[in-house]
């Protein structure tokens, strides 16, 4: 095969990880910067930064804000409660995503997998949904949204997982099969309970649900995603050896010393979280979870050890552009981001299933 | 390390496959199972690599039952080389041996030197040293089966267990992997499907029928041509050769005699 060289990573050694790990850790915050000058309105970038200079200086030595740059200002709130939330929103929804697609690609051993293809995003829609509309699981607190979202997302795995099982082993067409079979059992539903609904306000938020937008963000539900991806990335971090394994398959895994079968379900709860609070945040955002790993795989090899943080990295840096793109690239008005990435990811999916070696060949 | 299964006993989809194993393993030795087709070397070995779960009897490592070894445990004792190894992600030939040294790393252990050092010695060992860079998936079927081997190695288990190691590879290689095996100084049990393999290299065979043991003894007590006319229903003369090693040859099947009605 051609590609022969190119297996196992174009990047093998140790210290070009290492080097690629610092410059996605300092290429965040200055992309962070950057896209943070991009925007519908016309702002100097020098005041740009100064109303990012005196926010952090005012949250962390508690100085007081100078008049002109003061909350309330056009510019301030411009900055500081629209470009930059976004920005971090982006930055969190592609971690989230691109982490649990690499962890969904090893729990069902399959490259293709990905939480909007595996229809997890739409169970996840589906939840956020029944509670914004019927206020299901009110019961849950302040983030019953999210946890509605997280529910629907694990479900979903679960019902995935289960429905490729029937009849024999789970393989990539069932596995594709069921996912969209559940994907648009939920889409179905969400639809008619918009529907039934018919609330105006309620419905333009669900449409941003199913196009992905992350237009809504503000800081406090930003700093629960980010503390869901945060410390889910952190813990799926510890966890490389036994996702390794988890491509082996179980039985290799056992003579390895570990039983994978409540590592799988664990993981999935803590996938589905994280894809639970990105789709409650931003909707659904396509192809992030297949695009990112299936790159940092091609460059770097399998090894969850370097796949992790190169992913996490790499998928927050990634939206954050997309986001600059849609901002940009109608005159005037804004792209969903959710179209965007899908119509660069799709094709990307279709690249991978063309590829025979890729998923449907094999023994497996 | 001694290895004991005592009445193992196993079902598979409503089939009674294994019916009552009775077995021992003594310490250093290379055990052989011999068998025809279907008659359980396979799930024998299952069990004793906990794979799969004997529905009765149990097996012993050192006279402890085997269930009581936590998973963790029992991959530091025993070594698998089982198989079908086809993985759907490539893995480079060295991230494939470190694996082995998963069974010795908690979640949060960094791989150090001494596992990159025991990962090297394990490929030298079985000369895929210079391959430790490449694709596991671009390596033909003895590559794959070496490299594997080189993984059982790294786990640094005082047994292996190895199913038909010697499957998919050339004459050369098979006897360099048995060579290599008999050489560890490690308790094995091996399922073998050539009887010569199995002649030359095992201290001890037993053999499987049905899922019971009909024979057990050194390769030159058990391998008679009665024995293996009754096991494996083909004629076959043995013979020792000038080195002393038995060799057994086989004649080709009769045609059966047509009976009119």
């Amino acid at each position: 095969m051609s590609s022969g060289t190119i297996k196992g990573g174009l990047f093998k050694g140790k210290p070009t990880y290492i080097v690629t790990v610092f410059g996605l850790l300092i290429a965040l915050p200055l992309s962070l910067m950057a896209a943070v000058t991009f925007g519908t309105m016309d702002l100097p970038i020098g005041d740009v930064y100064q109303v990012i200079k005196y926010e952090l200086t005012h949250i962390f030595m508690g100085q007081p804000f100078p008049e002109m740059w003061a909350p309330g200002t056009a510019i301030h709130d411009v900055v500081w409660l629209i470009r930059f939330p976004r920005l971090v929103l982006a930055g969190a929804v592609g971690t989230g995503l691109s982490i649990s697609g690499v962890i969904m690609q090893a729990i069902v051993k399959n490259p293709l997998a990905d939480p909007y293809i595996l229809g997890v995003s739409s169970g996840a829609s589906l939840g956020a949904t029944l509670a914004v509309l019927l206020g299901v699981g009110i019961s849950f607190g302040s983030n019953y949204v999210g946890m509605m979202a997280f529910l629907g997302a694990f479900l979903v795995s679960m019902g995935v997982i289960a429905l490729a099982n029937i009849g024999g082993r789970a393989n990539s067409v069932k596995l594709l099969l069921a996912g969209s079979a559940l994907s648009a059992i939920c889409g179905a539903f969400s639809n008619f309970v918009v529907y039934i609904a018919d609330a105006d306000h309620a419905t333009t938020q669900v449409v941003r649900w199913t196009m992905g937008s992350l237009a809504s963000a503000n800081w406090s539900n930003n700093l629960t995603i980010m503390a869901v991806v945060i410390v889910g990335t952190l813990f799926f971090m510890t966890q490389h050896r036994t996702l390794n394994l988890m491509l082996l398959g179980d039985e290799s895994a056992i003579t390895l010393g570990t039983d994978l079968h409540c590592w799988r379900i664990l993981y999935l709860v803590v996938s589905s979280l994280m894809v639970g609070f990105a789709v409650y945040n931003a909707g659904v955002i396509g192809f992030v979870g297949l695009v990112i790993p299936h790159g940092v795989r091609l460059l770097f090899g399998t090894d969850h050890k370097k796949m992790l943080p190169i992913s996490a990295l790499a998928g927050a840096i990634f939206l954050i552009w997309a986001d600059v793109l849609c901002r940009t690239i109608l005159p005037g008005n804004e792209m969903p981001i959710g179209i965007l990435t899908s119509m660069l990811g799709a094709p990307v999916f279709i690249y991978l299933m063309a590829r025979k070696r890729y998923g449907f060949g094999g023994g497996d | 390390m001694v290895i004991e299964s005592k009445a193992v006993e196993a079902t598979l989809g409503g089939n009674h496959i294994l019916k009552g194993i009775d077995l021992k393993v003594n310490d250093r030795e290379l055990l052989g199972i011999i068998g025809p087709n279907g008659s359980g070397k396979s799930t024998f070995l299952k069990c004793i690599y906990r794979v799969l779960e004997p529905s009765g009897g149990a097996v012993y490592l050192d006279g402890k039952n085997l269930k009581e070894y936590t998973y963790k445990e029992s991959a530091k004792s025993l070594a698998v080389v089982a198989q079908h190894n086809y993985y759907n992600f490539d893995f480079s030939v060295k991230d494939v041996v470190l694996m082995g040294r998963a069974p010795h790393k908690r979640a949060l252990d960094r791989d150090n030197a001494e596992d990159f050092r025991i990962v090297d010695d394990a490929l030298k060992t079985v000369g895929m040293y210079d391959f430790a860079e490449r694709s596991f998936s671009t390596l033909s079927g003895g590559e794959q089966q070496r490299v594997i081997l080189a993984r059982a190695l790294a786990q640094q288990t005082p047994c292996l267990c190895l199913d038909e190691p010697t499957n998919h590879l050339d004459i050369k290689y098979q006897l360099q992997l048995m060579d290599l095996v008999s050489g560890l100084d490690r308790t094995v049990i091996s399922v073998i499907h050539d009887l010569n393999i199995a002649a030359m290299y095992c201290h001890r065979l037993y053999a499987l029928k049905d899922g019971k043991i009909v024979g057990e003894g050194t390769p030159r007590e058990l391998l008679t041509p009665e024995f293996i006319r009754e096991v494996y229903e083909v004629d076959s003369e043995v013979v020792t050769d000038g080195n002393g090693i038995l060799h057994i040859l086989f004649h080709p099947a009769q045609k059966k005699e047509e009976v009119c009605v």
